[in-house]
């Protein structure tokens, strides 16, 4: 057997932080392990924050901010990045959206002027050719990622189904085409004017830098900006969890094999019982001797692969379970088996060395993904962003290594009930039509 | 926004000096070869155990054989079977990733620190001692050849697959997937995977890569007591010659019904990993797609016509030589005017000189991102890898920056003419063709 038992202790983020006087705030996290530095800058809005016709909106809007700003004219921004030696993204979620970029150290200046630049100087040069263009990269980037990829279109059903039509996690954040279409320009303006400033983000540091250094570096490239305008209150769902608006559901794919996905609505990021979710979700399926990797693909022999996953989102989460059927073997068989390990964990339990295993799983996903700066510095981006603050991260951290195997149990019991999941059949369908609409059961 | 001041671009200092890992060497007593590169920071351990029996040493005329193998290890062995195996590594937190590329075979193990001593034991136990029961062998056989069907469900894929056949032809390793044909794994007998295993999963001809936060003594004992009882030499593999290339423009087209977009591939013959030209021609490869949005094809592409998501352009190493290829993925409605655009900067690369600014950025980019690459245990571990594989110097991370200073903007066109000559590349597009 193995030499340790205990499920170690929890990383070490060390952060010192302060706000600026417009509202901005600023976290640095030194680490001199190698000579870069990541420049990370988060603002407070993501595709919920989008309305019902509009949806698409924050992700096009994070394209637009690499067309260009005043100073720093289209082309320039990957550009003078990249000549450094340094790397930029930025990304779209339902809760936030950021801009990331990774560079030397020597070079840590030129992210934070292009950044400053993007703040203050865009709406200057947001112009309808650019939004034409980039409306037309993104339409692209919806067709390759999801409408002409086998499966693509499941998880917009799923959430479809699972929330409702108004719901504000319902909607994809690449959005629909027909709401692409749409955009205007005026729209991307009003949306970048109440979103983007300096009250509404958290400017995160990771890396070969001094908090002394980063906390002089943001006065100087961001200290005299305006705070804003106030942010429009955004009014939570009523229930943060709600029972599945559809329960289940097949749709047609032009794909080879059905797949089953199922998904519930679970407490919100941070809280014990999301904690406690995910160690269930690493428990179920995250090694081969899992249960769901034996039930359904070693002794079961009827799914080829399954996944299971927790978003870490602000309203809620989202558990969900994945699993592809294997020749011949029918949907149904891979969710009554699923059902059946779900019902055995409600009603026996896990066990200490279950846990055990899954918390040390999920602690080395941890350490891998914390082993860049640039993760790191998303990480206490998304803690500050979602969770208040950025030191919020190392409790949740630390929580794994607490989580007890009833606790497990119950949360399982409360949140993963039949009635409350949404179940989504691919199936395959011979010429099935592209736009995701729905097959026969 | 006038109220707001403009401040001038920072003034940057000298970049770094690129702190590139000098991993200890050593090489046991069965052959094995070892390299250890210790760092503390993220208590983490990455172990790479590389072998010699990729899908180029598949015995014919069984094209899966090697992946088969690949993934059989993590099945049971000859002291614990398979439910025993995984219980010990879930429960130990690892993750095995096994690997099986054309040249190579991979078992990654990835370890927390605290982990080291068991996570390396049960490394050599999959290595040395798989033992192939009936029974996973025929699931992991049936799961194989269902990922084999799902894979082509995907016109991305198809086109992978198609341009690389297009190029080497289907009796070049390079030409037919890592992971097989249907006919190979179907048929490919439990004892011929045996004997693949007992011929090529040897130490003389393996490395192990380790990196991430562990004590080197404590490292060099483990295996020691692990890996003390193997022994022999894999068996060498032949390559056969690539076909030719040449004489007519050559296009493939794969009609894709009700395709959303266009799955497009340019291709052809690249160079070997240890082809004094690898760094020429990257750097020329960087120029025309190295990066999707501000190489050539993207610039295009992408930021000028709104076309694409994103386009770029890669040689694949090799022990002999790989293949390169351009690709995006296009409106249906562009295919033929995307195809033309590619082409049209290829050729571009070829017979217009690059000015030197260009050129410059390219070298930058390519030099001063060397810090990054060696940021975590996975990064280090995977190159200080190839350097083992293809027996490149020791030197050749710390070499990185002057090769690339060296590159002329007459290279460039050379390595342009060589590689991306239009008549010796063939078009291949999935999807519709407007």
């Amino acid at each position: 057997m193995t030499d340790t038992t205990e499920a170690t202790t929890a990383l070490r983020l060390p952060v010192r932080t302060h706000t600026l006087a417009n509202g901005m705030r600023i976290v640095c996290h030194e680490d001199r392990a190698a000579p870069i530095v990541a420049v990370h800058l988060m603002y407070r809005v993501g595709s919920r924050h989008e309305t019902p016709g509009r949806t698409g909106l924050a992700h096009l809007l994070e394209h637009l901010m690499f067309e260009g700003s005043l100073h720093a004219p289209k082309g320039q921004f990957d550009d003078l990045l990249e000549r450094v030696g340094g790397t930029n993204n930025g990304s779209t979620w339902l809760d936030r959206t950021n801009y990331f970029e990774t560079v030397p150290s020597h070079a840590v200046e030129l992210p934070l002027w292009l950044e400053r630049d993007r703040m203050a100087f865009f709406l200057p040069v947001l112009t309808s050719e650019m939004l034409e263009v980039q409306r037309g990269v993104v339409m692209n980037e919806r067709r390759q990622a999801y409408e002409n990829r086998p499966y693509g279109m499941a998880d917009e059903r799923l959430h479809q189904m699972l929330f409702g039509d108004a719901h504000p996690y319902s909607w994809p954040t690449i959005g629909y085409m027909a709401d692409l279409e749409r955009i205007t320009l005026d729209d991307a303006r009003g949306f970048y004017s109440t979103y983007y400033t300096p009250g509404n983000a958290v400017l995160v540091f990771a890396g070969d830098i001094s908090a002394d250094e980063a906390a002089a570096l943001a006065e100087r490239y961001f200290g005299d900006l305006p705070h804003g305008p106030p942010i429009p209150p955004f009014t939570p769902p009523a229930d943060p969890a709600p029972a599945a608006a559809v329960s289940r559901e097949a749709m047609g794919d032009d794909v080879s094999f059905p797949r089953v996905y199922q998904a519930w609505a679970v407490p919100g990021y941070g809280t014990r019982e999301w904690v406690a979710l995910d160690v269930l979700a690493y428990l179920l399926a995250d090694g081969d001797s899992s249960r769901l990797q034996r039930a359904l693909i070693r002794e079961g022999r009827l799914s080829q692969d399954v996944d299971t996953y927790l978003y870490p989102t602000a309203l809620c989460g989202v558990w969900g379970i994945v699993t592809t059927a294997r020749t011949g073997i029918a949907p149904e068989r891979l969710e009554a088996a699923i059902r059946r390990v779900l019902d055995d964990v409600v009603a026996n339990g896990v066990t200490d060395d279950e846990v055990l295993g899954a918390a040390r799983r999920v602690r080395r996903d941890q350490v891998g993904d914390l082993a860049t700066v640039e993760e790191r510095a998303e990480s206490l981006a998304y803690a500050a962003t979602v969770l208040g603050e950025p030191e919020a991260l190392e409790r949740v951290l630390e929580t794994y290594g607490e989580v007890t195997p009833d606790e497990v149990r119950r949360a399982a019991a409360r949140w993963l009930d039949a009635g409350r999941g949404a179940t989504l059949v691919v199936v395959p369908a011979e010429g099935a039509s592209q736009d995701g609409e729905a097959g026969d059961e | 926004m006038s109220e707001i001041v403009v401040l001038p671009p920072p003034r940057l200092g000298p970049p770094p000096a690129p702190r590139v890992p000098h991993p200890a060497r050593w090489t046991m007593a069965n052959g094995l070869r070892i390299v250890s590169a210790p760092r503390h920071g993220v208590p983490q351990v990455v172990l790479r155990l590389v072998l010699p029996a990729g899908s180029a040493a598949d015995p014919a005329p069984y094209a899966g054989a090697a992946s088969l193998v690949g993934h059989l290890v993590a099945e049971g062995t000859a002291t614990l079977a398979a439910e025993e195996l995984h219980a010990r590594l879930d429960l130990l937190g690892a993750a095995v990733h096994p690997h099986v590329g054309h040249d190579f075979a991979e078992i990654e193990l990835v370890l927390l620190s605290e982990t080291l001593r068991e996570g390396v034991g049960l490394l050599a136990e999959m290595a040395m001692r798989p033992s192939f029961p009936e029974h996973e062998t025929e699931r992991i056989r049936a799961e194989s050849l269902d990922a084999l069907v799902a894979r082509h469900d995907e016109p991305a894929n198809v086109a992978d697959d198609r341009a690389a056949l297009e190029v080497f032809g289907p009796d070049h390793p390079y030409g037919i997937p890592s992971f097989g044909t249907e006919a190979g794994i179907r048929e490919v007998p439990r004892e011929a995977l045996i004997a693949f295993h007992a011929a090529r999963y040897r130490p003389g001809g393996s490395f192990l890569v380790a990196a991430g936060e562990f004590d080197p003594a404590e490292l060099r004992e483990a295996l020691d007591a692990a890996f003390a009882s193997w022994s022999g030499d894999a068996e060498p593999t032949a390559y056969p010659p690539a076909p030719p290339l040449g004489g007519e423009e050559r296009m493939v087209f794969v009609p894709w019904e009700e395709s959303a977009q266009s799955e497009i591939r340019i291709a052809g013959q690249g160079l070997a990993r240890t082809d004094p030209d690898w760094i020429r021609a990257g750097v020329t490869n960087f120029l025309l797609g190295g990066s999707t949005i501000t190489g050539r094809l993207g610039a295009n592409l992408r930021e000028d016509k709104g076309w694409t998501y994103g386009a770029r352009s890669l040689f694949s190493a090799g022990v002999v030589p790989g293949g390169w290829v351009a690709e995006t993925a296009v409106d249906v409605g562009v295919t033929r005017d995307a195809v033309n655009e590619m082409m049209r900067e290829i050729r571009r690369l070829a017979e217009e000189p690059v000015d030197e600014a260009e050129l410059r950025r390219a070298k930058d980019a390519l030099m001063l991102s060397l810090p990054r690459m060696f940021e975590t245990p996975a990064g280090v571990a995977s190159r200080l890898a190839t350097v083992e594989a293809y027996g490149l110097p020791h030197e050749w991370w710390d070499r990185f920056p002057d090769a690339v200073e060296a590159v002329t903007t007459e290279d460039v066109g050379r390595m342009a003419r060589r590689h991306f000559d239009p008549q010796r590349l063939v078009r291949v597009v999935v999807g519709g063709w407007r």
